[in-house]
């Protein structure tokens, strides 16, 4: 399995993230710790040149504008806001990019878990079995996409609004104490049907597929678009792709 | 002693079965009042407001069709993707898919007053349709009633002027749009019209990389394809105020905000470069 987002078309509207809550049964409390979502949407300022600032930047006063554009924010730089609240999305000056756990080849998460309760699954997803996680956070710390929860507190879950669809691996009600992550909605792609994020992105920005199938959404995007992983140089290989038009 | 001690505990008894009577009573008497009291439909939205509202309804109880944000009225969750869909028709460049696998949710009942188009005005009778006198500058002439039914014409924001109504619309099915050979299609099949001029979002579309899915993800799967005027507005697609294609959305919540901490203000102060 395979995931694209196509970061020129999200508009930052948080669907996704609280699609994602309503499917895969996250505790949803308002007390500190009580509310958990697994998607970020990361809010991002455009760049921008001026010629005023042409001579400013580091080292100071050597008239070199370094890094493109002295000291304001431009392209993917990962510096940004989270709890972004305007009345109205997408800003003008602004761009957006979800963040979830990766499904990485080579995950460290995997590799520092102490009780081996976190692995990745024969199809892509990289699991957890709740049973076993002892809490150690060890994976939190490794994750270098900050896709990873714990269950600080006891998870509020009010009874109506539990999905009862559930995958013992995937959106099984948890318990205090663990580690949960995006796992592509298991219960739901196990079964052949697209993630809950993919079903509600109003964009369609987001895209699901088989990457062995060369006729799968995903596989065409890989062969058509410009394609990019998030943080490559960790040699993680993620099997989430972002891309743009 | 022991006498008290029984006299207290069938008192206790006594107590707690009346009070578990009364408790049953009156859940019973808060059922019946909210079984007669009709509740208001929930009616929110899917891509686009105001022209794709789904209703939500139980398919099965406890499982609606559609899960609706609280805050802002957007459809979050599907519980049946193929909820009031039909197929989706012929589509070139579709032929290998199983029939049936390719589902549309038919706009045309969406649009109330298309049924009327064709009849009441647009007929094709009376003295300035025989024969259709249609401006020669292709200008169209101000109507307010046609303006008052559809608000977008009066500042029609497609094509930078150089295209008018019936280079979509179909000149004498009013009901229907024009594909290049002046031949009706459909407005449930909208692609093949928008595919006129934007043949490299057609591809893509088709290929499942522009616009959305729903249903499964397998390339033969079954799903219901999101057409292209249940996500633009075709009489407004390059209106000013909008970023990437998109009429402004009021966005969800933002996340919870880390313990102790009163406002996001952190985020907003930059760390300095280098």
């Amino acid at each position: 399995m395979g995931y694209a987002l196509n970061i020129r078309k999200c508009i930052g509207c948080r669907r996704c993230v609280h699609a994602c809550v309503a499917e895969n049964n996250q505790s949803r409390g308002t007390r500190p710790g009580e509310k958990i979502e697994w998607i970020q949407v990361l809010r991002m300022e455009r760049g921008m040149f001026e010629t005023e600032k042409l001579d400013h930047g580091y080292p100071e006063g050597l008239g070199i504008q370094v890094g493109g554009n002295a000291y304001t924010p431009a392209g993917q730089v990962l510096e940004g806001q989270f709890h972004y609240n305007p009345e109205a999305v997408p800003e003008k000056d602004a761009t957006y990019m979800p963040i979830a756990c990766m499904q990485c080849e080579k995950p460290p998460c995997v590799k520092v878990c102490p009780v081996r309760t976190t692995y990745r699954e024969g199809d892509g997803p990289v699991v957890i079995d709740y049973n076993w996680c002892i809490g150690c956070r060890m994976c939190m710390g490794a994750c270098p996409y900050w896709a990873r929860r714990i269950n600080v507190t006891t998870p509020v879950l009010p009874k109506a609004e539990m999905n009862p669809v559930t995958h013992y691996l995937g959106n099984r009600p948890r318990m205090r104490g663990v580690v949960e992550k995006c796992h592509w909605c298991l219960q739901r792609t196990r079964q052949g049907r697209y993630p809950a994020c993919v079903e509600v992105c109003p964009v369609g920005a987001r895209k699901f597929g088989n990457l062995l199938d060369p006729e799968s959404e995903v596989s065409k995007i890989l062969e058509r678009k410009n394609v990019f992983r998030l943080k490559a140089e960790l040699n993680t290989f993620p099997k989430f792709f972002y891309f743009y038009d | 002693m022991k006498k008290i001690a029984i006299y207290t505990l069938a008192l206790a008894l006594c107590g707690g079965a009346l009070y578990t009577a009364v408790a049953m009573e009156k859940a019973k008497d808060e059922a019946a009042q909210a079984a007669a009291e009709p509740k208001e439909p929930v009616v929110c939205f899917e891509s686009r407001k105001g022209a794709t509202e789904v209703t939500q309804r139980d398919i099965k109880p406890g499982w609606p069709n559609v899960k609706c944000s609280p805050t802002t009225g957007a459809a979050l969750w599907y519980g049946d993707p193929f909820d009031g869909t039909v197929p989706m028709g012929k589509m070139p460049g579709l032929e290998n898919l199983p029939e049936g696998h390719a589902l549309v949710k038919p706009r045309s009942e969406k649009l109330a007053i298309l049924p009327m188009c064709g009849t009441a005005c647009h007929n094709g009778v009376g003295p300035s349709f025989s024969p259709p006198t249609l401006p020669k500058d292709k200008k169209p002439t101000a109507i307010p009633t046609m303006e008052s039914l559809v608000p977008d014409l009066k500042d029609l924001q497609h094509g930078r002027g150089r295209i008018w109504c019936l280079d979509c619309h179909h000149t004498t099915k009013r009901d229907k749009l024009v594909d290049h050979f002046g031949d009706p299609i459909s407005f449930d099949q909208p692609q093949l019209l928008c595919g006129k001029c934007h043949g490299d979002k057609l591809r893509d579309w088709r290929d499942g990389i522009h616009g959305k899915r729903i249903g499964e993800f397998a390339s033969n799967g079954k799903k219901r394809w999101f057409t292209c005027t249940e996500c633009h507005n075709p009489h407004n697609v390059q209106d000013g105020e909008r970023n990437r294609g998109f009429v402004q959305l009021q966005p969800e919540p933002p996340p919870q905000l880390p313990n102790g901490m009163k406002d996001a203000s952190h985020e907003l102060v930059h760390p300095v470069a280098h």
